[in-house]
């Protein structure tokens, strides 16, 4: 791994760690306000792509394993890990690599901004909504004892409030790749 | 200790940074101008082995930097314009013992050697402090510590002085003049060069001047006028 | 700036070495899923809030460590109750409450170092297949607690700027540039990491 990319993940997590430290956003239509924090992975993905994304990502749950208080709120630790949102977290690495691996994919640099953004909102999505989910309701099921389908139910109310930070990331993703890209592009 | 450079040149896409330069340094003090993109920079990368000649070759103290780039770049240390992107751990004396821990030293030996540069720049007490806290001045002479506590002959810094206020800025220079390494200093800050013993003004990638300091800088402003 | 979670003391559970607790916690969280019956988990439950408590973190500082994810426990045992029975909701609460406090007082008897110590352990044999060295790790853990300050001054002088200009500070505007910045930095970090010959290959 280059030293540049091993900078570029470490400054990507440490950015991780401020968007944790900023308010949370809150807009008046959406039940829950949204954590800075919470955009990360889709970001990581976007931005970095998929290796180094992930890699930020796991440097991050690293972080917060060590006994760190990164997490929103100035949370850390094992005890966050073990909770039922543990998953999630740990999502949140395997997000960033499904992310960025269908951005690297879809995402040209000659494209046009919509048919950009249009790939940025579909790697958020399925990256950063579905996979995190997949996680964070597979380790809710085992430490609840099986009951997936409800948990996937409640979690509907996240959804609107996902909606926006999927669009919030690909917004941003497209701004970042436009003003300094790091995308890898590959066929 | 001598760097030659011989007929190295640095090519880029479509642009070359140095044109062929038949070199030889070993002065104790050597100071490098020119305007922004004259080659200073590159030159100076050529010596530590950030930059490798697409042409030529150089060498430091006969070792060649890139057929034996580790060995070559262990003998010199780089500091850089911005003090804020060399400090790469949170406390200082960290940050100075993390160069020598990945030289395989033993625990004693390197708190020993991290005291004894903190002492030699009478910045001891800034040990447990954490960088983003420090002056610019200060986080720089840490910079310079970190760097020399490796043991290397030659000091190259690029610009050391660009981003620091007036009180800062004469700090180093006195650390500089006060270094018993030999240095090789790029700088805008012609004040600096004061006592140097030889240096080389760099135009649109050439060496346009090489003399003592008040004759460089004549040349300099000259070309620099136009 | 960042400072670690864990306190001063000298219970039996700080001096426990790091690798003995994280196989506590490891056999934990597998054991303690295998169990339901209430007899045995809830003195578990008594146990693990005595040992978090027995490292001398006070019940005022325990508690704000912890009411969030004891919070998320409480919810879930409760959507147990509802969809199946109040023995479920008990035994699930018992569970998690009990993982949870036993992470907490992991947290807090071990410190930092000792963790990038055993993760060091942990890696050293992945580094001959080359996927990752310990060095490389610790680096980059020291590089992101070396930066948090400096990205976060960067983002109070970004919306100093926004406001100075009227702007509102919206999610986006802000963080491009944080962001941009940031990132645009890694260059210069490498060559200052390279100059210093850290990473010799």
């Amino acid at each position: 791994m280059t030293t540049r990319d091993l900078v570029l993940v470490a400054l990507f997590a440490a950015i991780m760690v401020v968007l944790g430290l900023l308010p949370p956003i809150t807009l008046g239509f959406i039940p829950v306000p949204i954590t800075a924090q919470s955009l990360g992975p889709m970001l990581a993905g976007c931005i970095l792509g998929a290796r180094r994304g992930m890699l930020s990502m796991l440097l991050f749950l690293l972080l917060v394993a060590i006994g760190l208080p990164v997490l929103s709120g100035g949370r850390g630790g094992f005890a966050v890990l073990a909770g039922p949102t543990g998953g999630y977290i740990v999502g949140w690495a395997f997000g960033a690599l499904v992310c960025g691996l269908i951005a690297q994919r879809l995402v040209r640099e000659g494209q046009n901004e919509v048919a950009q953004i249009a790939a940025f909102v579909a790697a958020a999505f399925v990256g950063g909504v579905a996979v995190v989910y997949l996680f964070g309701l597979a380790w809710l099921s085992y430490a609840t004892g099986g009951a997936f389908l409800p948990a996937l139910v409640a979690s509907a109310t996240f959804l609107p409030g996902d909606l926006i930070k999927v669009g919030i990331a690909a917004l941003a993703g497209r701004a970042v790749l436009a003003g300094y890209p790091l995308l890898p592009q590959r066929a | 200790m001598e760097i030659v450079f011989t007929a190295a040149t640095v090519r880029y896409a479509g642009r070359v940074a140095l044109h062929p330069l038949d070199l030889t340094l070993g002065e104790r003090r050597i100071g490098v101008v020119g305007l922004n993109g004259s080659g200073k920079t590159t030159m100076a990368r050529l010596i530590n082995g950030l930059v490798k000649p697409t042409g030529g070759a150089v060498t430091v103290a006969g070792l060649d930097t890139v057929r034996d780039e580790a060995a070559a770049r262990g003998r010199t240390g780089f500091i850089f314009q911005n003090p804020q992107h060399q400090m790469i751990l949170p406390v200082l004396a960290e940050d100075i013992a993390f160069g020598l821990k990945n030289r395989g030293l033993g625990k004693a030996e390197i708190a020993e050697r991290t005291e004894a540069i903190l002492a030699r720049f009478n910045i001891a007490h800034l040990a447990r402090r954490r960088v983003h806290e420090l002056s610019g001045g200060e986080t720089q002479l840490g910079a310079i510590a970190s760097v020399l506590v490796t043991g290397p002959d030659l000091l190259i810094l690029d610009e050391p002085t660009n981003q620091l206020d007036i009180k800062n800025r004469a700090l180093i220079e006195r650390t500089i003049a006060g270094l018993p390494e030999q240095a090789l200093v790029i700088t805008h800050d012609l004040a600096l060069l004061e006592g140097f013993e030889r240096v080389l003004v760099f135009h649109e990638g050439r060496l346009a001047a090489d003399d003592r300091p008040a004759a460089a800088i004549r040349a300099y402003r000259e070309i620099a006028a136009c | 700036m960042l400072n670690g979670l864990d306190i001063e003391g000298n219970s039996p559970l700080h001096r426990m070495p790091a690798r003995g607790k994280l196989v506590l916690l490891f056999t934990a969280a597998i054991g303690l899923f295998l169990l339901s019956d209430l007899r045995i988990l809830a003195p578990v439950l008594a146990l693990c809030a005595a040992l978090y408590l027995s490292t001398g973190i006070g019940l005022a500082e325990a508690f704000r460590r912890t009411r969030f994810v004891l919070f998320t426990v409480v919810l879930v045992a409760a959507a147990n109750y509802f969809l199946h029975s109040p023995h479920e909701a008990l035994a699930v609460f018992c569970r998690l409450c009990a993982l949870v406090l036993l992470a907490a007082a992991v947290t807090a008897t071990t410190g930092i170092s000792a963790f990038m110590d055993e993760i060091a352990r942990l890696i050293a044999p992945l580094e001959r297949f080359g996927f990752v060295r310990a060095a490389d790790v610790s680096l980059a853990v020291g590089l992101v607690i070396r930066f948090v300050p400096e990205i976060l001054a960067r983002y109070g002088e970004i919306v100093a700027a926004h406001r100075a200009r009227g702007l509102p500070v919206r999610p986006l505007t802000t963080l491009v540039p944080l962001i941009i910045l940031t990132l645009k930095d890694a260059d210069t970090i490498a060559m200052a990491i390279d100059a210093r010959g850290f990473r010799r290959q």
